[in-house]
């Protein structure tokens, strides 16, 4: 999704208003309830927080110049691999195996067989459509971010073709943006 | 309210911006060696003994070729220059001093009508204000400073003017010179010249 990202993509950055920002701060604290305490060193509510627009419906969380979190059309915000490896528990995980790592990393979906593998690991709790950290056997830190195509009892049962949607991974666009101006 | 989390602190490679332990898919794993050699020699055990082995050779053949101690640091010492050499390349490269330069978009609005932005002007000593009433009266159009998205000033020149403005900025400033002008042109920039 963020292969090709610059800054060129970015049709329009807004400084939102107080209650699309107070929103914004609520939905990530929804989704990430154990980031709220930290909500208020990460967007603090002196500093304008800027939304950008880009293509294909992705908006970015700027703060600072700083993108934080991302999400397409209404979904679900999605915090920076940046961001994520600053605060590495907030998000589920899943763990693929050391051959997927760089199929992974050139942007591709990542496949039910790497996650259900021996290398790899499944939150059970997880449900279809949301947002998961993609980690790597063998490594401490996130490689990627992901977003669900199926629960992961399904993606344990069925064992085949598109478990969870590449969104956001290392050395992609967004990775390498790591100032707006 | 849950208890508030720190921050964890994440060793990124300068060389490829990756953590650390992700140099090795990265896009160049050879660049980043000597990087990871001196902060994060933990990581890649086999790197390690790898140089190790090479700096053994070196030392092998300086204490075949001449006597023993003086040499042996000798060789070492020629061995570690290079590798500073390389880390600092890319460590320039992305610090790399923004030069100042004026960069000219066209911006189409209504379908047939357009704007032209003049950013950059600033980084030549030129005043924002009075260059856009220079602008304003030699184009006979609306030219104003406009505020852009994060805090840096331009000018907005009413028309299609990509072309005649660059003799209009390098004839009344002589200050810029025309090789620092720059078009974008379908996202991509484009020099002015030739």
């Amino acid at each position: 999704m963020f292969r090709k990202f610059t800054q060129e993509e970015i049709s329009s950055q807004n400084q939102v208003k107080a209650s699309v920002q107070r929103k914004i701060r609520q939905s990530i604290a929804e989704e990430y309830p154990d980031l709220e305490a930290n909500l208020e060193d990460l967007i603090p509510k002196k500093v304008p927080l800027i939304v950008a627009k880009c293509q294909n419906h992705i908006n970015l969380v700027v703060v600072n110049n700083v993108p934080l979190f991302f999400n397409i059309r209404d979904g679900p915000y999605m915090p920076t691999l940046r961001l994520l490896h600053q605060y590495p528990s907030i998000m589920k995980k899943f763990q693929v195996d050391r051959g997927a790592i760089k199929f992974v990393l050139a942007g591709a979906n990542i496949m039910c067989p790497g996650l259900t593998s021996p290398g790899g690991s499944l939150d059970d709790e997880v449900l279809a459509e949301a947002p998961v950290a993609i980690m790597a056997e063998g490594k401490e830190h996130a490689l990627a971010i992901g977003f669900t195509k199926m629960p992961a009892k399904d993606i344990r049962s069925i064992n085949k073709g598109i478990g969870v949607d590449n969104m956001h991974y290392l050395n992609d666009g967004l990775w390498k943006t790591v100032h707006l101006d | 309210m849950a208890e508030k989390l720190q921050p964890l602190k994440v060793l990124y490679c300068s060389v490829c911006s990756l953590p650390a332990e992700y140099c090795e898919f990265g896009p160049d794993f050879e660049k980043c060696k000597p990087w990871l050699l001196k902060n994060a020699p933990g990581l890649y055990p086999d790197l390690v003994s790898e140089a190790e082995k090479a700096a053994e050779q070196l030392q092998g053949v300086n204490i075949s070729g001449e006597k023993g101690d003086t040499s042996k640091r000798q060789g070492s010492a020629a061995n570690f220059q290079p590798d500073e050499e390389v880390k600092k390349l890319p460590g320039g490269k992305v610090k790399k001093k923004e030069k100042p330069e004026i960069i000219i978009e066209k911006v189409i609005r209504n379908k047939r009508k357009c704007v032209t932005m003049i950013k950059g002007l600033d980084l030549f000593g030129i005043k924002l204000s009075e260059a856009s009433k220079k602008f304003g009266k030699k184009f006979a159009s609306g030219a104003s400073v406009v505020k852009g998205p994060t805090e840096k000033e331009q000018i907005d020149v009413q028309g299609d003017l990509m072309l005649d403005i660059v003799d209009f900025i390098t004839e009344t400033w002589e200050n810029v010179p025309e090789s620092a002008i720059f078009f974008i042109e379908d996202g991509r920039k484009v020099p002015a010249v030739g």
